[in-house]
């Protein structure tokens, strides 16, 4: 997938501001950033849901615009809110938008994703029978029923308790193996984390486009040793660079009785930039 | 194409079964109006002085009130569609905006049988109505006239971002096709540019046709002009609300 000088004004509101991304096939591609930041908008340029003011849109190497019919039928996509029918099934609701694509042995599959996001029991029940979590994940399995190339999940795991987020996690490696893309928005730092890139997203600017441990390699860390019964506390920009260093200026000899390193975490990070971005 | 407009249809009416509320709107609504106008009507003394006889109006209320109903409810709920989600995620998985136009057509005008069916019983016992030998007319045309609410919905709910903002599109319609159509003043009667206006009401061709089949006793092939007319601006309304159908943001 490719953006290119991306923007998108509602009103006096500019939701993104020439934004870029090149995402390669078979990764996991997160795209992180606050609330109102301009994540699901780039999302709905992606599915061509969306006609941006200016730039361009590839999607599995096709330009969006002109084949935007021919790309929703290699792509999942998961929106934000659950956008199902609350007074329909889980099942009703999956045969309803699978059916869109034709999907080959509906009830096999059907079956397959609604126990794979443990919906299989409750596939009878009005969706207004559930809870918020258990809405996303027959979102999820929404876009899971045609078996995607891409996959484009609007916060997946948002109000997803925190065993079924690993299953997810799991079965989002799974899917990466099998050469699947996956190209996700979330606020969960930790899941950031697990992308093999992120781009960092605020005021409908991307900031950066790395992968987490590059992006944490940029913050600093606090290093304290105590020395002689003293202690001494510093705080360096390029860890690894600035760690042989300070061993070689302090020694490691018998006066040095503790070194306690305390790296930022990708979080902090990622913070740090926003806050250097700045609000405008 | 046909599948996926059939998918549609059938999901409209499962929800329309499951959901007590708009079933209600939907089938009690016509009822309880139907025999407010009877009451209401027969309680006007002049009305009996003029020699206007009630239940020649009828069939042109019901007709009304189904044009009415159908306009609405599928305003609003392809407006809900927009709101939660459902109608870009169609999009998403697959479904043209021909099919879903058709679909909600389908849909609907399921719901607007059932309506009619109801409505002209109550015609019927309530008015005193032989409606028997028109009867296939009658379905007809408002069968005609729910494809072009449905048409008219659709149209209507481009313009509005939630369910709040269709209600000032509701007098839009209503309130020309009560004036303009023929069914509350004759058109005859009515200043020339309102007669010239009349021509864009669409219930009036409805109220031309059934006016000659019910009141006037003349058979349906007399009124083909007119039901044609009608039967042009729904297929009219459904080409323009797939082609002006918002797929994007």
């Amino acid at each position: 997938m490719e953006i290119q000088g991306l923007s998108k004004s509602y009103g006096t509101i500019r939701a993104l501001d020439d934004a870029s991304l090149l995402v390669a096939p078979a990764q996991v591609f997160g795209l992180v950033g606050p609330n109102g930041s301009g994540k699901s908008t780039i999302i709905k340029a992606l599915c061509g849901i969306l006609k941006p003011d200016s730039g361009s849109v590839r999607v599995l190497g096709l330009e969006a615009d002109r084949n935007r019919h021919a790309i929703r039928e290699r792509l999942g996509y998961m929106p934000q809110t659950p956008s199902l029918y609350d007074d329909l099934s889980p099942a009703e609701n999956l045969r309803f938008f699978g059916g869109g694509f034709r999907v080959p042995d509906l009830d096999t599959r059907l079956r397959s994703v609604l126990e794979f996001v443990r919906l299989w029991d409750r596939r009878n029940d009005p969706l207004y029978t559930f809870s918020g979590g258990m809405r996303q994940r027959a979102s999820l399995a929404c876009a899971l029923m045609h078996d995607p190339e891409l996959l484009i999940l609007d916060e997946p795991t948002a109000g997803v308790d925190p065993a079924l987020r690993q299953n997810f996690w799991d079965h989002f490696a799974e899917l990466r193996s099998r050469g699947r893309t996956i190209f996700l928005s979330t606020n969960q730092m930790d899941e950031a984390l697990r992308c093999d890139r992120i781009a960092i997203l605020l005021n409908g600017k991307i900031l950066v486009t790395e992968t987490p441990e590059a992006i944490r390699s940029r913050g600093k860390a606090h290093i304290t040793l105590d020395v002689n019964g003293g202690q001494t506390s510093m705080e360096v920009g390029d860890y690894e660079k600035e760690l042989p260093r300070i061993l070689a200026e302090y020694g490691l000899g018998p006066q040095v009785n503790r070194i306690s390193i305390r790296r930022q975490s990708l979080e902090e990070v990622i913070l740090d930039l926003i806050e250097e971005a700045g609000p405008g | 194409m046909i599948r996926n407009v059939n998918l549609i249809a059938v999901r409209i009416n499962r929800q329309f079964l499951r959901d007590r509320r708009f079933m209600a709107l939907s089938l009690v609504v016509p009822v309880v109006l139907m025999v407010m106008i009877k009451y209401v009507f027969e309680s006007l003394p002049g009305l009996a002085r003029l020699n206007v006889h009630i239940a020649d109006y009828a069939i042109l209320f019901a007709a009304y009130l189904v044009h009415f109903l159908a306009y609405i409810l599928s305003t609003i709920v392809l407006v809900r569609d927009r709101v939660t989600g459902t109608l870009p995620r169609m999009f998403v998985y697959g479904y043209r905006r021909r099919e879903i136009v058709l679909g909600y057509v389908a849909g609907y005008s399921t719901i607007a049988t059932v309506q009619t069916a109801l409505v002209l019983l109550l015609t019927k016992y309530l008015f005193d109505v032989n409606l028997s030998g028109d009867l296939a007319a009658i379905v007809l045309t408002v069968m005609a006239l729910a494809v072009v609410s449905v048409g008219l919905g659709v149209f209507i709910s481009n313009f509005a971002r939630n369910e709040g903002q269709v209600f000032p599109f509701v007098p839009m319609v209503v309130v020309p096709s009560a004036l303009l159509s023929g069914i509350a003043i004759p058109i005859e009667d009515l200043p020339t540019f309102l007669q010239w206006c009349s021509y864009l009401v669409p219930l009036r061709y409805a109220v031309d046709v059934l006016t000659g089949v019910v009141v006037q006793g003349e058979s349906f092939f007399d009124q083909l002009p007119s039901f044609f007319i009608l039967l042009g601006i729904g297929v009219a309304l459904l080409a323009t609300a797939s082609l002006t159908l918002r797929e994007r943001e």
